[in-house]
């Protein structure tokens, strides 16, 4: 991508001032978005983005410096730019680098832009067409394909020059169910660190009525009452409970600066006993994983939590310096425009051992979150959001109706303690989290568990 | 002046190919930030970035590509790129690129005092800044930070109908991030300011203002769960503006994901509810006199005493609707296709000091920030369910203050029910539009806590 060479000239004047450390990342990215509304081919995008980002450390002062000139003056300049923060100019040392070879384990088998436009535009429509033939009130159809193929070089001062390809391919279809007042919307986004392969292997025409059939559904629900119960959340997307309620205070960025509820609680009971808990960037192909993070370092499986107690935090190279702690493969950008920070990878309450049926048929009154929204978290004092995308209430351990309109808040360090059943059937889900290093894809995921109380936001008082 | 000749061979390019008109959209930016924190300047960025997006009609159809590399082969594969999409799309609706040559109303240009400020006063602007957080109060935790910066940015637009079009806009922005720590609790506020001239930031004042607000929050509560008067500070209530404010685009009326499809010339709101989008220089440093397809800006009235006046249209969108283009034709970036954005988009400030609303409200609360609404408001359908702090408003005076509860209603609804505007109004951080509201008065709306 670049010369070895001009990467080391560009490291060389990053140390010109005083720096203890530089590393540079480069990137080449072409990335397409195709899309369908109104069941037309309505949108169609490809853009090539490439830029260079070098950041210098001294202790735990960094600047970052980035740039689209990737000539060995352009990259030099940024190199400068970025050590100028430190000082005024001195002697450049010589720099080495030794190329290294990245392990890969997410084999990208069908490069996305080898894959003409018509093929993403037939499995947009064969969504379209399942979602609309499912009810007459589906009375529009967003579908579309996203694709990325990335590849990296990372370089740094301590030697290290490697090279690695990323692709992610994911498909949204969002169906919207109308009466003469309301709208309501299902959506289905399923995502993979793998190429034209991974769609090619989905159902759409499935994808397709599951979305239609949740706006369908939240189209005939009534509003959510409000106040604090128990709720049951199903597995898959509903582990963002756990990736805003605990994923985000974990992280270097927040623990590093003594800002999280987590801070020192290493070996303390943080959670239930029936709780486990992992960042896995290893999952071969999975839309959270990697090979190596972009700081170079290979991705992990980080044990966070076991039987309740906190084993790990996610600790990139800056985290590593203030917290005196080993990298974890976590550190993760958006794009050269952002300098790495920790991040998750695919983060999930492991399996457990209790019924399905059980932990609902003894909850008494209270929700159940088939479907979890987004949500968000302020690392500092703990409190997280989210809505439900799909909820249900449940009487005297029943399920009985549809109910729209909930969120649920709490504080992440009390809910973990009140998750009092943990059930069997693991699944992950994709989403794009955003945070300071930008969005990055990552994989959420849980069985169903279920939360003793929780402060459930609707519409109407229960 | 602008470097129109470097772009020109694109367009030829373009036609050669067979495009019967193409657009070229040239972006460069340039930013610098300094984060200050225990008293060290600890996360400075450089940035500068440029790119070039390439738009044209093929077959009807309007096909996009962009790129950030440079020279004849990454432009003959913008061409190629934009050529293949164009081939794929199946729109009905009719494309335009701009054939105008109207004087513009002002003409842009970043100040030149912000160019020569040095990285060492904004790295000292910081610094400062996060020393007198730490003197204004000795509960200041060592998660504070302090954030200076500045950006500027410029846009060239030229297209094979004559158009050549030049925009340059920069400012200076300064972030103080409060953490207050007492007993076994943490506290963040967040206090900011934002200028087109560096020597208008006063770190005392943004200092200040964070540090007091994180205090107030001290022994935050929730509170029993009901329905009651709420007052949006303008913080609050420009998170439900922003966040909705794409149903007032033709576009999403006319994709059938807003509500107020056909709604022009009909009551939206209350009466006392009047927003404008203004796209003139200053105010909420969104203004452009020119909006992303070259067509000229103008100020108008969105609502005008609750009727909905107009949606903001570009020339797609107007033409599918037989009106003009309103001049709210988006572009964020080289990376981004057209769509519609508002510019300077504000409530605007009635004649209430916030005490006033608080006296009106009698029994209920203030809510001074909302969170999550990227993913708790649903702009598809109005409902928004957040997460929200503020104060208890108690016999028309403020009172306690109040965490962890969250608030829940409809956004078309809420126009509706807007019973008195502040005076104070306030812009948020600028970006490719920048929102504005004063304090809100509304009637009613569900909170939900914890019950005692």
């Amino acid at each position: 991508m670049i010369a070895k060479h001009d990467a080391e000239f560009a490291l060389s004047r990053a140390m010109r001032t005083g720096a203890d450390f530089a590393e540079l990342f480069v990137e080449d990215v072409e990335s397409g978005t195709i899309k369908l509304l109104d069941s037309r081919i309505e949108g169609a995008n490809r853009a090539r983005t490439r830029g260079a980002g070098i950041r210098v450390f001294r202790g735990v002062e960094t600047a970052y410096a980035y740039t689209n000139d990737l000539t060995a003056k352009g990259l030099a300049a940024a190199a400068e730019a970025a050590a100028a923060a430190l000082g005024t100019a001195g002697e450049a040392p010589r720099i080495s680098l030794v190329r290294g070879v990245a392990p890969n384990r997410h084999p990208i088998l069908r490069l996305p832009a080898d894959v003409p436009g018509k093929r993403r535009a037939e499995l947009l429509r064969s969504a379209d067409a399942a979602a609309r033939a499912l009810s007459p009130e589906i009375r529009q159809v967003s579908a579309g394909i996203t694709d990325e193929y990335q590849r990296v070089l990372i370089a740094n001062t301590e030697g290290l020059l490697v090279q690695d390809e990323r692709a992610h391919t994911r498909l949204v279809c969002t169906a919207v169910a109308s009466s003469e007042t309301e709208n309501q919307y299902g959506t289905e986004s399923p995502g993979a660190q793998a190429g034209f392969e991974f769609l090619e292997g989905l159902d759409v025409a499935y994808l397709g009525r599951k979305a239609a059939k949740s706006a369908l559904t939240m189209l005939h629900a009534r509003p959510c009452p409000a106040g604090a119960m128990p709720v049951v959340i199903e597995n898959g997307f509903g582990g963002v409970i756990f990736h805003e309620a605990c994923g985000h205070s974990l992280e270097a960025t927040s623990v590093g600066l003594d800002s999280s509820v987590f801070c020192g609680k290493l070996g303390q009971k943080i959670a239930a006993d029936c709780v486990n808990a992992v960042d896995d960037g290893t999952i071969p192909n999975a839309w959270g994983s990697l090979n190596l993070d972009d700081e170079g370092t290979p991705a992990q499986r980080n044990v966070l939590i076991e039987n309740g107690v906190l084993k790990g935090y996610l600790v990139d190279r800056l985290g590593s310096r203030r917290m005196g702690m080993a990298r974890t493969g976590s550190a993760r950008r958006q794009d050269y425009t952002f300098a790495p920070t920790s991040r998750m990878t695919n983060t999930f309450i492991c399996a457990g051992e209790d019924d399905g049926d059980e932990m609902i048929a003894t909850m008494g009154d209270g929700l159940y979150a088939a479907k979890m929204g987004g949500g968000s978290v302020n690392p500092v004092t703990g409190e997280f959001n989210f809505t439900v995308a799909e909820g249900y209430l449940v009487r005297d351990g029943k399920i009985v109706e549809p109910v729209r309109g909930a969120s649920l808040i709490g504080k992440g360090s009390e809910i973990l303690f009140h998750i009092d059943r943990v059930g069997k059937n693991l699944a992950r889900a994709q989403g794009v989290c955003g945070s300071l290093s930008g969005g990055v894809p990552v994989d959420v995921g849980q069985p169903r568990i279920r939360v003793s109380s929780i402060t459930v936001g609707g519409r109407e008082r229960g | 002046m602008a470097d129109y000749a470097k772009y020109e061979p694109i367009l030829e390019m373009a036609k050669a190919a067979g495009f019967s008109r193409a657009e070229v959209f040239v972006c460069t930016s340039e930013a610098f930030s300094v984060s200050a924190h225990k008293g060290k300047a600890e996360d400075l960025r450089v940035e500068r970035r440029s790119g070039v997006a390439l738009r044209g009609l093929l077959g009807g159809q309007m096909g996009y590509a962009a790129t950030e590399a440079e020279g004849e082969a990454a432009y003959a594969e913008l061409v190629r790129a934009a050529a293949e999409n164009a081939a794929l799309l199946e729109s009905q609706d009719e494309q335009f690129l701009y054939d105008g040559d109207e004087k513009l109303a002002w003409v842009s240009a970043v100040d030149g005092s912000l160019l020569a400020v040095s990285p060492e006063r904004k790295i000292a602007l910081a610094l400062e800044m996060e020393r007198l957080c730490k003197a204004e109060d000795p509960r200041i935790a060592s998660g504070t930070t302090c954030e200076v910066g500045t950006t500027t940015s410029a846009c060239l637009l030229l297209n094979t109908e004559g158009l050549r079009r030049e925009f340059a806009r920069g400012a200076a922005y300064a972030v103080a991030d409060a953490v207050l720590a007492d007993g076994d609790r943490q506290y963040e506020e967040v206090a900011y300011r934002f200028s087109r001239k560096f020597e208008d930031l006063d770190p005392a004042v943004i200092a200040r203002e964070a540090v007091q607000m994180a205090a107030a929050d001290v022994g935050s509560a929730s509170m029993p769960s009901g329905a009651m008067p709420v007052v949006f500070s303008p913080e609050a209530a420009r998170t439900l503006l922003s966040t909705f404010a794409e149903v007032f685009s033709a576009e999403e009326c006319q994709r059938g994901f807003s509500l107020l499809a056909g709604k022009e010339g009909e009551k939206i709101a209350a009466p006392c509810v009047t927003i404008w989008d203004d796209p003139s220089d200053g105010l909420g440093l969104a203004g452009r006199p020119f909006d992303g397809e070259g067509v000229p800006t103008q100020k108008k009235a969105v609502i005008q005493d609750g009727v909905l006046t107009t949606l903001l249209y570009n020339l797609k969108t107007a033409h599918k609707a037989g009106k003009t283009s309103t001049g709210n034709a988006s572009r964020p970036s080289h990376l981004s296709t057209v769509g519609t954005a508002p510019t300077n988009f504000y409530i605007a400030p009635g004649g209430f000091a916030p005490e006033e609303l608080y006296a009106k409200a009698g029994d209920g609360v203030r809510i001074d920030e909302l969170q999550g609404a990227h993913a708790g408001a649903n702009p598809i359908s109005g409902d928004f369910s957040l997460s929200a702090k503020g104060v208890r408003i108690r016999g028309g005076k403020l009172a306690e203050p109040v965490t962890q509860i969250t608030v829940s209603g409809n956004f078309y609804r809420m126009l509706e029910s807007v019973q008195a505007v502040g005076k104070d109004l306030k812009f948020g951080v600028p970006g490719a539009s920048a929102f504005g509201t004063p304090s809100l008065l509304v009637e009613r709306l569900d909170i939900a806590g914890k019950d005692e």
